[in-house]
């Protein structure tokens, strides 16, 4: 009979004593303590570590809950199989283990490439790496995970200009800027703890300049806000750099030595005169001209950036567009300069850095790179290796409903609510042969699944997370999980010792990390033994041991194979769906500051859903009064995917022709799965949508028509 | 020694980080978070005056000042008259319904005796937040104002090309 293993399981320190972990939110990667008293846990400020990201230990109101879900009593603790849809009966580690094995094996034996593994942002490095080397060893590169639907075009579009996918500064850095760009990015809502950094500069004199149609939290605080259409920040990015060169004010040295294409450049925005782009994207041409002169004369300059800008069809080359803006100023590879595509999981960097990708190994290396191959065959003992790119999250929905997929192994994601246009999804999954969710709460997601493996939350399980700075930092268990719940990296080593995979044999979750170290570049000298003793973290790339990391990318020169920055000139294009007379309205998504992406951990908390409770769909004031909407009606919205009921909120935050709805509730049924073709990510930013009130005089409404 | 807690609220980003950490201290949220006009936000808590109404109209003395300046209730000494809830200009004080005594912000006493800030100040992301000497607290936001003005000064020479400071 089939045994499963056991592990070593540590509570890191002893009864009483502070535990140091990193908070499971979002990618700033705050540092906390955990003090444990017999059963009680109580969360303490680090306020003593020095140089953390949150500086004197400062938490969000997330940070603050962040031991409510781990005590919930709607806790996975027990595997369980699927008896029919959404009905499951308890099984034991044994089968269960031995079930996914089995079935995994059987379906690879036919065609590997009919199965699909999603990673999770959520998540350590350990368990990223060894799911993708599972994925890889079983002979397909269809290995996905939640980067694909935020930051996906930021990847692809900096590694085409610059050459690495990141971050190339800290928040440091944004501290000393004097002027700060935040593109398409909510910064104040969703990083706050980072926004900090923002006000620590405009209190030295920094100019902060927001691009946002929304006024968000964030434009309270901006010098100029440039409140453009959802979908045209290329004309916006293009009209900046019009204004730059024809001015004379971008950083000549720089462009010429240190970059190619700028004839190209300066040929495409020569027709993006403040006067056109004010007629595309509904900015004042004056606004666009004074904010160009702003950060072009300011010395040191930082664009951040979000969703906003990457969620779009065309999201590879909005990130080209802003990078190439930096670039023609001279602000990459030196303090207070830098791109900072702000990511939005604790471990969405680490996940992609682990190569959860279906074109990477570990290290951003490239599978279709003879060399790297034959490496990871030897360094994992294994035949073969597919040399093939795999599919992305949203082409992979689609393979499943086409009968392409039929094995979906899903490790803490929630695709159900966060992929655009989720009832494709859900009808996708139902067409699934077996399907394995690693999670700690039924999710929508799980309903859907054959076996469900109660995975440790992040809390209480030890292992490396990195940052959207590049900085891998430690966080260490408080507790042991609940029931027979174990850790991600044990489930993932487990199946595959079961399946026969040779070097699966893992006892402790350093073990991985140390292997990570030996094929991983960037984290070649980032070992366990550093990083728990270095609670502040280490910034890849950090080639070895005796390596400090390394803060600030590009100063002497680029990754890119010629060694300079790539200037992107880019045409604009209008996003995948405009509006028309059946669908008059622009709908875009955004987030609160209190919930966090699905709901899967921040809606168990009482104090957040007190707070933060239902969804609210933004309109302007006159929009609302033709329709008849008032605050709080409710209202029905429509586009060509789906419909969503959810209450109205009449503000001037939205322009005029623009509907706003936050997506935590599962607003996706209603956003654009249309891909942009190189990142692969979905146009969730921007579609067409309709508004109705519904209710007492939904049938005036409907006699009009 | 006398201590404040003073509200920058040109730096609320209302993320109600306050609210959470003040509810997680004491079960319930003794400071608010409001927005105004979708422009400002501001957190609003017990002022601890230094003229304090409820201190002088509680018939009991539950009330009183600690050696901090916080106003604090002792409960057994409270009879739940509301009182202090009539005169307060700010509607702080509240009833907890549970115990039958009145219950107000304590600038976090327990954690005070500790050594450490107030909750709502140790979580507050961007220092709208701050706890400590009021008048040190005051002169530091001076000193802010004239660095700012000495920069003002120096770029309008150079725009102008003469100084006006």
């Amino acid at each position: 009979m089939h045994i499963v293993k056991t592990y070593v399981h540590e509570v890191s320190a002893l009864k009483g004593e502070l535990i140091p972990i990193v908070c499971p939110y979002c990618g700033v990667g705050c540092r906390a303590y955990v003090k444990v008293r017999g059963n009680q846990l109580n969360l303490e400020y680090a306020t003593d570590i020095e140089n953390i990201p949150n500086e004197k230990g400062k938490l969000c109101p997330k940070g603050n809950t962040i031991l409510d879900h781990l005590s919930d009593p709607e806790r996975l603790k027990k595997p369980l199989k699927a008896v029919e849809e959404g009905k499951f009966k308890e099984i034991s580690w044994n089968k269960a283990v031995k079930e996914v094995a089995e079935r995994l094996k059987e379906i690879a034996k036919d065609d590997p490439n009919q199965l699909m593994f999603l990673g999770s942002a959520r998540t350590f490095n350990e368990p990223n790496y060894l799911l993708q080397k599972l994925a890889r060893m079983l002979g397909t590169n269809n290995v996905d995970h939640c980067a694909r639907l935020c930051h996906a075009s930021t990847i692809t579009g900096l590694v085409s200009t610059f050459g690495a996918g990141a971050m190339t500064n800290t928040y440091k850095d944004i501290e000393q800027a004097n002027c700060i760009i935040i593109w398409g990015h909510n910064y104040a809502e969703t990083h706050p703890v980072g926004f900090k950094y923002v006000l620590k500069a405009k209190e030295r004199g920094a100019k902060i300049i927001v691009v946002d149609p929304r006024l968000t939290r964030t434009a309270w605080f901006a010098d100029i806000h440039l409140q453009h259409y959802p979908g045209t920040d290329i004309a916006l990015a293009n009209g900046l750099m019009h204004v730059i060169i024809k001015k004379g004010l971008y950083d000549k040295k720089f462009v010429m030595e240190r970059t190619t294409g700028f004839n190209e450049l300066v040929k495409v925005v020569e027709k993006y005169t403040p006067q056109y782009v004010e007629k595309i994207t509904g900015v004042p041409a004056m606004l666009i001209e004074e904010a160009a002169i702003t950060f072009a004369t300011a010395g040191k300059g930082v664009i951040t950036w979000a969703m906003g800008l990457t969620q779009s069809v065309h999201g590879h080359d909005n990130v080209r567009a802003v990078a190439t803006l930096l670039a023609i100023c001279g602000y990459i590879g030196r303090e207070g300069c830098g791109a900072s595509p702000m990511r939005g999981q604790n471990n969405v960097q680490g996940a992609c850095d682990m190569g959860v990708l279906p074109d990477v190994f570990p290290g951003y290396q490239k599978i279709t790179d003879l060399e790297k191959l034959e490496f990871f065959k030897k360094f994992w003992k294994v035949d073969y290796l597919s040399d093939e790119p795999g599919l992305t999250v949203i082409e992979a929905s689609y393979a499943i409903s086409k009968g392409k997929i039929k094995g979906y192994y899903v490790m803490g994601e929630n695709p159900v609510i966060s992929d655009a246009n989720s009832n494709h999804v859900i009808k996708a999954l139902r067409k699934l042969e077996f399907m394995v969710v690693q999670d700690i709460f039924l999710t929508e997601t799980a309903q859907f699944a054959d076996i469900i493996l109660p995975a440790a939350a992040m809390l209480e399980n030890e292992g490396s997370l990195t940052n959207t700075e590049r900085r891998v930092q430690w966080s260490f268990a408080v507790k042991k999980p609940p029931g027979d719940a174990k850790p991600d990296w044990w489930i993932i080593s487990e199946i595959g010792r079961t399946i026969g995979l040779g070097s699966f044999n893992y006892l402790k979750v350093e073990d991985i990390l140390r292997e990570i170290n030996q094929c991983t570049p960037q984290y070649g000298g980032i070992t366990p033994e550093r990083l728990k003793e270095k609670l502040a973290g280490i910034h890849w790339p950090c080639p070895n041991e005796n390596h400090p990391g390394t803060k600030i990318l590009y100063r002497e020169r680029f990754l890119t194979q010629d060694e300079k920055a790539h200037l992107a000139a880019v045409e604009h294009k209008p996003p995948a769906e405009l509006p028309n007379d059946e669908y008059p309205f622009i709908l875009t998504t955004h987030r609160y500051v209190g919930q966090y992406h699905t709901l899967t951990m921040s809606g168990k908390s009482p104090s957040l859903a007190k707070r933060w409770s239902e969804p609210l769909a933004e309109i302007h004031p006159e929009d609302a009064a033709k329709l008849g909407i008032k605050n709080k009606d409710l209202v029905k919205l429509v586009t060509r995917r789906g419909e969503y009921i959810c209450k109205a909120l009449v503000t001037r935050r939205v322009k005029k022709g623009v509907i706003a709805v936050p997506w935590h509730w599962g607003a996706n049924v209603l956003t654009n799965d249309t891909l942009d073709p190189i990142s692969k990510i979905p146009d969730t930013k921007a579609c067409a949508c309709n508004i109705f009130k519904i209710g007492g005089e939904i049938n005036e409404e409907s006699t009009l028509h | 020694m006398k201590k404040a807690l003073f509200i920058d609220f040109s730096k609320c980003i209302e993320c109600r980080a306050c609210e959470v950490a003040c509810e997680r201290e004491h079960g319930k949220s003794h400071i608010f978070v409001f927005e105004f006009e979708g422009m400002i936000a501001m957190a609003f808590h017990c002022k601890h005056c230094e003229k304090a109404p409820c201190i002088e109209v509680c018939p009991t003395n539950a009330l009183y000042r600690d050696e901090e300046g916080a106003v604090l209730v002792a409960p057994q000494k409270c009879i739940g008259c509301m009182m202090c809830a009539i005169v307060c200009p700010f509607g702080i004080p509240e009833l907890d319904s549970v115990n039958k005594t009145m219950s107000k912000c304590n600038l976090c006493a327990h954690r005070r005796a500790e050594g450490k800030e107030p909750a709502c100040v140790a979580t507050c992301p961007t220092d709208a937040l701050l706890y400590g000497d009021f008048s040190e607290i005051i002169r530091k936001r001076r000193e802010t104002f004239v660095k700012k003005a000495m920069k003002l000064g120096k770029e309008s020479k150079k725009a102008l090309g003469f100084a006006f400071i």
